[in-house]
């Protein structure tokens, strides 16, 4: 048997570990998918990374985080950040970048600055495919910050790890059950986050 | 740094023979079995909602809960390692192929039925080659699920190149992570590269524009 | 709340040599312009002939590669741009309208950016509504809720919230059918006359010019061809594409021959069998028409338009009782006849029912 708080301070620890680098992709991710409207060369190498980095597999870019910073929480976090980011960047700069070119003319005619066109046009049209970026890193940051208990972050993955090296099975289910839920409840709720913010007339209409 | 005594001392050319024979039966794997559930499901439309919803769901599963989960009824190495690969790799294959050929548009369809091939002469004559360049695209999805998940094998004594990288964090062995690392790397990056030029070479035959 | 405007009224709208290339295709060239404070002045020509492009050099859409653009004698370059625009009003075929934000949102849109409070956008926005003749509980809709004719009546109160001294407008009824343009005609002169402001108009359209424009401006490949008021053209031509383009006399060489059946329009899809007023709006919504031309057992009972129709307590009220012609008429009496009646439309009618349309406007691109 593992002890329930055990348990619950593990998962305490995977939420902080899982969110920390959620939040810190996204407010690094759409400042970057802004950016990249700026300029098109820095938009085409931003996709560009973006593609080669998704295609490598998590435990290398985990890996290869351990030279660079050492073990623990921060590099743990790091390695989360940069799986998480990619998404993020590449459907908010593919939503932004998608809007009909019409409607940029028309709102700059009657006089919106180009920021007021980011704010007020582009980004209710990039919703969506926002919303479905974050959704998509939170999962993946959910999924590594288990695999992170490797280079010592602690969490879930921790008790997963110690399950595996003792053949423990209670241990193993006690670290990966609750992982699976949280999956489970960050698809649930970031769909119904996405229908929520989707304004209307945007899709469908 | 040397490279070459990594190399050996990791066995590295056969820990990359055992990476790309899990992963080339993993990927043969998905590929059957999602294109026969993209077509049974084409057959069976109502079924189809029910069916993604289920994999959208295990897709949200993290790799390595499903990894350990599939330990006490397959044991530890390879086979869960395969099992794992396709739950995920399904997914994006039966999709594709399901919306390759449901999406076909309606005129090809009608001309088929004009000059008098049946129905399953329309599904493998026109459906299916039209439907191609999306189920690449599928593919190539689950070739970067697959070397994601054969990799984590390694945590669960698969072999492949994820026991040496596993090595080197235990041992805190910046070589062995920044060879190894690289390494898997440059591989996902080749193998994704040959899925898309594959994908593209079929979008170019078959793709309509 | 004073809005800060760049000018509070236009003397002069001035275009110097203005000129625009894309490449080797010369788009605008070498255009002068003076537009006169208070009149509308119409660009026409056909497609390609840069009257788009030079209209959108006013409010700096469109940067020229050579000439200058003078607003009461000061160069445009020297104001702000966002400034400019926002004195400016802009009216655009379709897509203007953003289709994430309700009515109110969208005419509301530039004075909740200039810092006005709540209730005073609410205010400003009720009377945009009422002034382009839409109800005032339109504010929480969403544009694809609309027929094209309510999107374009809200994309003119979105331009005129910040009640511009000048107005840019790029063939606002292009996309509507012949009916809802002439009636969108009707009510943008009305407007018009209540506003009084300088107002550049493009369209294709020379029925469409004669009727808004005080002053026609005819372009064609890049250059100005000739301005002047309607008589003028008419009267002194200045060459003969122009001549062709505004020469009415010709157009009317068949008429003797020609019957009202020969160019009345297709009916069918107006004819509604009705008896209350919901029933109709309903019905006009769902077809996405604004107006209509009821009947009782086939036979022709009235026509009607929406606007009539909001503004009325029942169907009753509404219904007007249209000219009538039957398809074999002479065409030339019918269109005498419109003119005395100062009528727009006319019914065209076999035994008792509906068969056709005729639209002065209409019939007059028909002959060209």
């Amino acid at each position: 048997m593992v002890g329930v708080e055990r348990v619950l301070g593990a998962f305490g620890e995977h939420l902080v570990l899982t969110y920390a680098s959620l939040f810190l992709s996204i407010a690094v991710g759409i400042p970057l998918a802004i950016l990249s409207l700026k300029s098109k060369r820095l938009a085409s190498f931003i996709m560009g990374f973006a593609n080669l980095v998704q295609a490598i597999p998590s435990f290398a870019v985990v890996a290869i985080v351990v030279p660079l910073l050492g073990i623990g929480f921060t590099p743990a976090v790091f390695a989360i950040f940069l799986r998480a980011l990619l998404p993020i960047v590449k459907n908010t700069y593919v939503g932004l970048s998608e809007v009909d070119e019409a409607m940029i003319d028309a709102a700059r005619g009657i006089g919106l600055t180009e920021w007021e066109i980011i704010r007020y046009v582009r980004f209710p049209h990039a919703y969506p495919a926002m919303f479905a970026g974050i959704k998509f890193a939170a999962v993946l940051a959910n999924s590594i910050a288990i695999l992170t208990a490797i280079i010592g972050s602690g969490g879930l993955g921790s008790l997963v790890f110690e399950g595996l090296a003792s053949f423990n099975t209670d241990k193993i289910l006690a670290g990966s059950i609750p992982a699976i839920l949280m999956a489970v409840f960050i698809d649930i709720s970031f769909s119904y986050l996405e229908k929520r913010v989707t304004p209307e007339g945007i899709g469908g209409g | 740094m040397d490279i070459r005594w990594v190399w050996e001392s990791q066995n590295l050319a056969q820990r990359t023979l055992e990476h790309l024979r899990m992963f080339g039966i993993a990927l043969a794997l998905s590929v059957v079995i999602g294109v026969l559930l993209g077509l049974y499901l084409y057959r069976r439309p109502k079924l189809a909602p029910i069916a993604f919803n289920v994999l959208n769901i295990l897709e949200t599963v993290p790799t390595l809960a499903l990894l350990v989960l599939l330990l006490p009824v397959l044991g530890l190495g390879e086979k869960p390692t395969i099992a794992a690969s396709v739950i995920y790799s399904i997914l994006p294959i039966a999709r594709n192929t399901y919306t390759g050929l449901t999406s076909v548009e309606r005129s090809y369809i009608e001309v088929a039925e004009a000059i008098g091939l049946s129905e399953r002469e329309v599904l493998l004559k026109v459906r299916f080659p039209l439907a191609l360049p999306l189920i690449a695209a599928g593919v190539r999805i689950a070739v970067v699920f697959t070397m994601g998940v054969v990799t984590l094998g390694g945590l669960i004594a698969a072999g492949g190149l994820g026991a040496p990288i596993q090595t080197g964090i235990h041992l805190y062995d910046r070589d062995i992570i920044i060879v190894t690392g690289l390494w898997v790397g440059a591989l996902a990056l080749i193998l994704d590269g040959v899925a898309a030029l594959i994908e593209r070479y079929l979008r170019d035959r078959y793709g309509r524009r | 709340m004073v809005i800060e405007m760049l000018f509070r009224r236009i003397e002069t709208v001035e275009l110097r040599d203005v000129t625009k290339r894309y490449g080797d295709f010369t788009a605008v060239d070498h255009v002068n312009l003076e537009i006169i404070g208070g009149e509308l002045l119409i660009l026409i020509g056909p497609s390609g002939s840069g009257k788009t492009t030079l209209l959108r050099t006013i409010n700096r859409l469109i940067e020229p590669d050579e000439g200058e653009v003078f607003i009461n004698g000061r160069n445009i370059k020297e104001f702000d741009v966002v400034k400019l625009r926002r004195s400016i009003g802009y009216v655009i075929q379709q897509i203007g309208l953003f289709p994430h934000m309700t009515v109110k949102d969208n005419i509301g849109l530039l004075l909740k950016l200039e810092g006005w409070s709540e209730e005073e956008i609410d205010k400003r926005v009720k009377e945009l509504l009422h002034l382009v003749a839409l109800p005032e509980d339109f504010v929480t809709r969403y544009p694809h809720q609309l027929s094209g004719g309510q999107q374009q009546r809200v994309g003119l109160a979105r331009a005129l919230a910040l009640n511009p001294p000048l107005l840019l407008m790029d063939e606002p009824f292009g996309a509507l059918d012949p009916i809802l343009r002439k009636q969108l005609q009707e009510e943008f002169l009305r407007i018009k006359e209540v506003l009084g402001r300088t107002i550049v108009f493009v369209t294709h359209d020379i029925e469409e010019a004669f009727k808004l424009g005080d002053r026609i401006a005819i372009m064609r490949d890049g250059r100005l061809v000739q301005v002047g008021y309607p008589d003028e053209l008419v009267l002194n031509p200045a060459d003969e594409f122009v001549a062709k383009l505004v020469n009415v006399d010709k157009k009317f060489k068949h008429l003797d021959t020609l019957k009202v059946k020969d160019l009345m329009v297709d009916v069918e899809k107006y004819i509604v069998e009705v008896q209350r007023k919901d029933e109709l709006l309903q019905w006009m919504r769902d077809k996405n028409i604004e107006f209509a031309v009821i009947v009782e057992k086939g036979a022709l009972k009235g026509v009607t338009d929406l606007k009539s129709l909001l503004k009325s307590q029942d169907l009753e009220e509404a219904l007007m009782e249209p000219l009538v012609f039957s398809p074999g008429d002479s065409l030339a009496s019918a269109l005498a006849e419109m003119k005395r009646r100062n009528a727009f439309l006319g019914v065209v009618v076999e035994r008792e029912k509906p068969v056709g349309i005729l639209l002065a406007n209409e019939v007059l691109l028909k002959l060209l």
